[in-house]
């Protein structure tokens, strides 16, 4: 089906196929906030493996003094056994006018330091990869609960009825998989709509988006038909949410058709704004979720790839590749952001489910291991736009980038204070299902005032 | 019942331990200890203690009288004397606008009078009995074994029904008399049409085809729809169908669990094909579990039989993984809770955690080879060459490996010099560089390629590109190289040095190397910038999360050795490769084997591991069954693993929950949703029942049927709640707006992925019906039932992700349903519905002739299970008039049409 003919049918309107009815009983558009919202929309850039905090944004110069001793103190507990302190590879650098010292590994992060806030001080409740990162993403170390864009979609509704609300986007499958961006038990319209990014055609990318057979019109007679059928079935049947709601995924699909190849098409960007953002996943990720948010979907995750590429176990040297890779198309859609206009009004969050340990992992599979464990007293999160001070660090761990010692940052309280940038009071975002009322934080969670700008 | 039964017991105990009599039972007065301990206490422990003792959810403890006058987060829980002001009332009132307790449902009304009376009379808590117990050993309180999952399946007495005509079993009068309580009726019967497509489907996830509609319809006896329900408890499809669900429980797929990678078993789909055979022969259920968890020591001649069972359990290494699916597969309990930590909620401690996975390590993996020991011998024996063959041939090549590197860093100088060379331009060609000092010409282009990147990750270079960044005369930088091969020869046997150090400490040539025996064998590491420049040198090329490592610049490995090599070294390379070959060619191919378990030879108990950290064990657990399912302490198990005593404790009739989780499950799944809800979790968390006494009917009768699947089908099928249309009821939807009482049947939004998938083969005419089997790649060409589709753990098949399929790596309790955009674009353009849609055409043409009324009406007939409407026939006229007579595209709108999806 051609473009063009397409968009001359929805010029149309799309009340010729008549589905306004079923529209109307279903309707998903966007809904107040319970106060001024600083942010509308999110993007989630996810490191999945865990990014190592003090290769990154934490910088620890005592590892260096004490490297290959092992840490002073009494001795801790990590997931397995852990051998002795170990200096980070890659140099860090003062960087913007804040000063904020940053890794080498993110040289052009480094450059727009200013516009971030760095939160040293996250900590999480498990050494493993799936329930941290099911307690980052849903709230909870167990599956079965709603994702943070499915709260989201559901506070806030979309802006866009031509594509879904919540869109994830990954080259193939984080650990844990779908369950992540899962609506559990909230309404499945919230439920994230995942797409494989490691196509590049946007065809491939989104299956069967195109009818590679039948032309516009053809098709548009057998909406119409079809239509009639489910209508006249829905009558025969009597009230049945789910049904109508299935009915009227029809017609979100029938519209994806012709707004998705269009806004997941990056070769609609110039050349020089792709170059910017690198060739790689997460490069055209990143900007595909610029496209997305310019157009109104509420929340973007991008997952930066296949299972774990952050978890570097045997050498922390990877992290140098990693982290200049993502560094590229970061300050990139930071910049498209701003130059958009969409900046002020966008909360970009950057994380991992936990971080790296400050000490060598002895447990190497290669012949001599430099690599560094699973860190869950301890990690770092960015944020950055919609709502957020800029240019400051948030808490602290301790000496070596081990501990959150100052202002501890749970994933609750990052949770509620998203939320809160997005105008929604945590505490009251519920939804009562299994006899209790549910919700993101549970009964945790609190809005990290200090840096709300 | 259960309710009831539960109350008597705590009192029993509770009057025993008081030596109050029952005459002091009726007069106790609000004041007194015997109000307390009568009332107020069951009534607390049974709807408080899950969140408010130890566990403290919103800080509140509910166990003491000083804890509940300090209160939780919002305060004071009880005012003594006053009842209104009290917290405690006004959320069991449900009068707090936030405070809502218990949350599992309101306490009845003349619980609310006791404690409001309580609190009146001063809110007395006699001091001579302890609070909840707070030692460290563990303690299983009568308040915990009276937690209604736990009590004995009894044999409720079917209630009485105002309404006598409703009513085909009793099945029906415990829904009845629920809702005649509520003052709710049930809705119209199914049609003929709509039921018969409902049973079919929950039978053999397939549609009915319009000759049994037609069987059907024009039967007017009195057991037509008995005959139906027997004819499709006895269709070989009967078995795929229930299978399928079993195997999301057993989180099965065609390959190994746990695996990192991809790990095909090509036997795996034996246990699957016996799954289907049990359902086929209704296997009894305690049968079916017992040979699930213990077939191997079962009796002959059954054991044999029975021994692919064991996939269940062998498809995955893991002790844990297989407690964890065991207990909450069969138990609905979630027993892997206490791995860490004593169970929250549920009482189980952490040691019967131990208790319980000391059984499975008990339990080895064992192949049961199908064929004779001699072939299973010759095939193991030549894999061995195979293996041996491929190990001496890499030996060999990393040892030249590493010689090679370790004499070219004897040169490096030279070769620094050579391309330095090149780098400053004084010589154009590598070749000619490299032929000069008598060096190796790639060798040379890639120090070029090295030296020319200043971006090192150790500082050992800088000199090097100090001296030549100024331009230094030839002798400078030509001392420089030479001091840069000293650090190398140095820093190449310090590492050959630490490597057999390390060597020793792994136990030698036959030391293991595995992962976990590396972690703790203190082994030696070069310094990190040392280790950068060995690995810039002599490193094999690797790819790690995506990114290419090019080998280092001395690496010449498997695949370009050969031209270091020659005479007598070269030749011993190509025999051995040619050996390899001809080994290779001579295998025999692999036999065909069941993945089961044995005993160990040497059976242990396990230690417990302090919050789970294997390397802070405490004390040892006895094998034995869960202390909480046994009325005294357990008896250790006494043969090898005791996993056969276990298999019978867990398929045990006195076993509270066995039978109620299975018959929760059955139930579930031919009305959407469980008595209870929570289908795997029977303990605190888990929903409480909605019919408790139905649950326990089912339970019972199922166990006096001899543990019969199919005649619990049978009853419940039979019954006239299933027979219900989905009509709406605006009076009911009131009362009861998510149909807990069942007052209509529930409308299913979809088909799940295999029966969607199934159906729209077998309207097209084109579903292969071939029952077992290797798995098949699912593609648009498979054509059999997708229960026969290969499953991958790690590479999920995108149309089964599509439509929900679960993750086969945890077990799964129940099908997701989520509908979406992306699913609809599947019906609207992948080219697999298109086919069908064309199959389907031919196939009208072919059985209606060329009158289009007809052909409509089939399909009608075929998709739906009904006759089409006037108006539909009409539609479908206008339909193909407009597009030309395009039957595959009429054909593909009424397949993708809600009625085709979904169950009414």
């Amino acid at each position: 089906m051609e473009r063009r003919e397409i968009l001359r049918w929805m010029g149309a309107g799309f009340g010729m196929v008549g589905l306004k009815s079923v529209l109307h009983a279903a309707s998903e558009g966007a809904k107040a906030p319970h106060f001024p919202a600083k942010a509308k929309q999110v993007i989630f850039l996810y490191l999945n493996g865990g990014l190592s905090q003090v290769d990154s944004f934490d910088p620890k110069p005592a590892l260096a003094k004490y490297n290959g001793q092992p840490m002073p103190g009494p001795k801790i507990k990590t997931d397995r056994a852990s051998g002795n302190l170990m200096r980070s590879p890659f140099e860090f650098k003062k960087c913007g006018k804040s000063g904020i010292e940053v890794s080498e590994i993110f040289p052009k992060v480094g450059e727009l330091i200013d516009d971030f806030c760095v939160i040293r001080s996250m900590y999480s409740d498990n050494g493993n990869h799936g329930p941290s990162m099911l307690l980052m993403n849903c709230g909870h170390q167990l599956p079965g609960r709603p994702s943070l864009g499915s709260w989201i979609t559901y506070g806030l509704g979309t802006e866009n009825q031509n594509l879904p609300g919540f869109v994830v986007l990954c080259p193939g499958f984080p650990v844990m998989g779908p369950v992540l961006w899962s609506s559990a038990f909230l309404p499945n319209a919230h439920q994230g709509t995942y797409i494989p990014n490691n196509e590049r055609e946007p065809e491939k990318l989104i299956r069967d988006i195109r009818n590679q057979q039948l032309s516009v019109g053809e098709q548009q007679r057998q909406l119409a038909l079809l239509d009639r059928i489910n209508n006249a079935y829905l009558q025969r049947v009597g009230t049945q949410p789910q049904l109508e709601a299935g009915i009227r995924s029809m017609e979100v699909a029938a519209r994806m058709q012709t707004e998705a190849p269009e806004a997941f098409d990056i070769t609609k960007e110039t050349e020089a704004t792709r170059g910017r953002y690198g060739d790689d996943d997460f490069g055209r990720g990143c900007l595909m979720a610029l496209r997305l948010i310019e157009r109104g979907v509420r929340m973007v995750q991008v997952y930066y790839g296949n299972f774990q590429p952050w978890d570097s176990h045997d050498d922390i040297r990877v992290h140098g590749q990693l982290g200049r890779a993502a560094d590229v198309p970061i300050a990139a859609l930071i910049q498209d952001l701003k130059s958009r206009g969409l900046f002020d009004e966008t909360l970009v969050i950057i994380s991992s489910e936990f971080g790296r340990t400050p000490m060598i992992q002895n447990s190497g599979l290669e012949k001599i291991g430099f690599g560094r464990d699973h860190n869950v007293p301890g990690y770092c999160t960015l944020l950055a736009g919609g709502g957020v001070k800029g240019g400051m660090t948030y808490g602290a761990t301790d000496e070596f980038g081990f501990k959150a010692v100052e202002n501890r940052v749970h994933p609750h309280d990052l949770h509620a204070t998203v939320l809160h940038l997005l105008g929604i009071d945590h505490t009251r975002l519920t939804y009562r299902y299994s006899g209790r009322d549910f919700r993101l934080t549970d009964v945790h969670g609190n809005v990290i005032k200090d840096i709300l700008a | 019942m259960v309710h009831r039964r539960t109350c008597t017991f705590l009192a029993t105990i509770l009057i025993a331990a008081l030596g109050v009599t029952a005459v002091a039972r009726a007069a106790a007065p609000p004041a007194s200890a015997e109000f307390f301990e009568l009332k107020i206490r069951p009534l607390l422990a049974k709807n408080c203690y899950a969140c408010h003792t130890a566990t403290k959810l919103g800080d509140l403890q509910l166990d003491s009288r000083e804890h509940i006058l300090k209160g939780g987060k919002s305060g004071p829980a009880v005012v003594p004397g006053n009842p209104e002001e009290s917290l405690m009332i006004q959320a069991v009132r449900r009068s707090h606008e936030r405070l809502k307790m218990p949350p599992t449902g309101k306490l009845k009304d003349e619980e609310i009078e006791d404690l409001a009376t309580w609190i009146k009379a001063g809110a007395i808590w006699p001091e001579t009995v302890a609070p909840a117990p707070a030692t460290t050993e563990y303690v299983i309180r009568a308040e915990q074994r009276a937690f209604w999952s736990l009590q004995p399946v009894g044999k409720p007495e079917v209630p009485a029904v105002k309404d006598q005509s409703w009513p085909k079993s009793d099945i029906d009068r415990f829904i009845l008399a629920k809702l005649e309580s509520e003052g709710l009726k049930p809705v119209a019967p199914a049609g003929k049409h709509a039921l018969l497509r409902r049973v079919t489907f929950s039978l053999t996830g397939l549609p009915p085809t319009p000759e049994e509609m037609k069987d059907f319809v024009g039967d007017s006896s009195p057991d037509a729809y008995a005959k139906v329900v027997d004819r499709l408890l006895a269709s070989p499809h009967y078995g795929e169908r229930w299978a399928r669900y079993w195997l999301d429980l057993a989180r099965y797929a065609d390959g190994r669990i746990g695996a990192a990678d991809d790990t095909p078993y090509a036997n795996a789909y034996r246990y699957r094909d016996w799954v289907v055979e049990a359902f086929n022969n209704d296997l009894p259920y305690d049968k079916f579990v017992k040979a699930q968890i213990a077939a191997d020591l079962l009796p002959e001649p059954e054991r044999t039989s029975l021994l692919p069972a064991l996939g269940f359990q062998a498809l995955g290494p893991n002790p844990d993984d297989r407690l964890d699916v065991t207990t909450r597969t069969f138990l609905g309990f979630t027993v892997a809770c206490a791995r860490c930590h004593d169970h929250k909620f549920d009482p189980i401690p952490t040691k019967d955690y131990y208790s319980l996975v000391g059984v499975f390590r008990s339990s080895d993996y064992k192949e049961f080879p199908l064929v004779g020991k001699d072939i299973v011998d010759a095939y193991q024996k030549h894999q061995k060459k195979i293996q041996e063959k491929q190990e001496a041939i890499k030996d060999f090549i990393d040892e030249r490996t590493l010689e090679l590197s370790d004499m070219l860093g004897t040169q490096t100088a030279s070769y620094m010099m050579a391309a330095w060379k090149l780098i400053s331009g004084e010589c154009k060609d590598a070749a000619q560089a490299a032929e000069a000092d008598g060096l190796d010409r790639e060798t040379v282009e890639r120090w070029v390629r090295y030296l020319k990147d200043a971006n090192k990750e150790h500082p050992y270079l800088k000199s090097w590109y100090e001296t030549t960044a100024r331009n230094a005369p030839l002798a400078e930088v030509k001392k420089s190289a030479e001091e840069f091969q000293d650090f190398i020869v140095a820093l190449n046997l310090e590492r050959n040095e630490i490597e057999d150090r390390n060597y020793v400490k792994l136990g030698g040539a036959k030391g293991v190397k595995d992962e976990k025996t590396r972690q703790y064998a203190n082994l030696e590491f070069l310094d990190l910038e040392k280790y950068y420049l060995w690995r810039d040198l002599a490193s094999e090329p690797y790819t790690k999360s995506g990114f290419k490592f090019v080998g280092g610049v001395h690496y010449y490995g498997p695949k370009e050795i050969d031209r270091f090599l020659s005479g007598e070294w070269k030749r011993h390379l190509d025999r051995m490769r040619a050996d390899l070959e001809v080994l290779k060619k001579a295998s025999p191919p692999e036999y065909p084997f069941l993945h089961t378990l044995a005993d160990s030879e040497k059976p242990k108990n396990a230690k417990v591991a302090i919050r789970g950290d294997v390397k802070d064990v405490g004390e040892e657990a006895p094998r034995r069954f869960l202390a909480v399912l046994c009325a005294g302490d357990p008896p250790p198990f006494q043969n090898g693993s005791g996993r056969l005593e276990m298999a019978e404790a867990i398929a045990s009739p006195s076993n509270p929950l066995i039978a109620r989780v299975l018959v929760n499950r059955v139930w579930q799944l031919h009305f959407g949703e469980g008595l209870v809800r929570t289908l795997s979790n029977f303990g605190q968390l888990g929903e409480r029942p909605s019919h408790p006494e139905l649950l326990d009917y089912l339970a019972h009768r199922f166990m006096e049927n001899g543990w019969s699947i199919k005649a619990l089908h049978r009853d419940i099928l039979l019954s006239a709640v299933y027979r219900l249309s989905t009509e709406h009821s605006a009076k009911n939807y009131e009362r009861d707006p998510d149909n807990r009482l069942l007052w209509r049947a529930r409308l299913r939004e979809r088909l799940d992925a295999e029966a969607l998938r199934d159906s729209l083969l077998a309207v097209a005419g084109s579903l292969d019906r071939t029952v077992g089997g290797p798995p098949v790649p699912i593609t648009d060409e498979m054509k059999r039932r997708t229960l026969y589709g290969l499953v991958s753990r790690t590479k999920p098949d995108p149309m089964l992700t599509l439509f929900d399929f679960p993750n086969p790596n945890d077990t799964s309790e129940q099908r997701m349903v989520t509908i979406g955009p992306l699913q609809r674009l599947y019906f609207l353009n992948s080219p697999f519905v298109a086919q069908q849609a064309k199959a389907l055409a031919e196939r009208l043409q072919k059985e209606a002739g060329p009158d289009d009324n007809a052909k409509i009406a089939r399909a009608y007939e075929l998709l739906y299970g009904r006759p089409a409407g006037e108006s539909e026939i009409q539609m479908g006229r206008e339909f193909l008039r407009e597009s030309n007579g395009s039957w595959p595209q009429y054909a593909q709108v009424l397949l993708s049409s809600s009625e085709f999806f979904s169950l009414n």
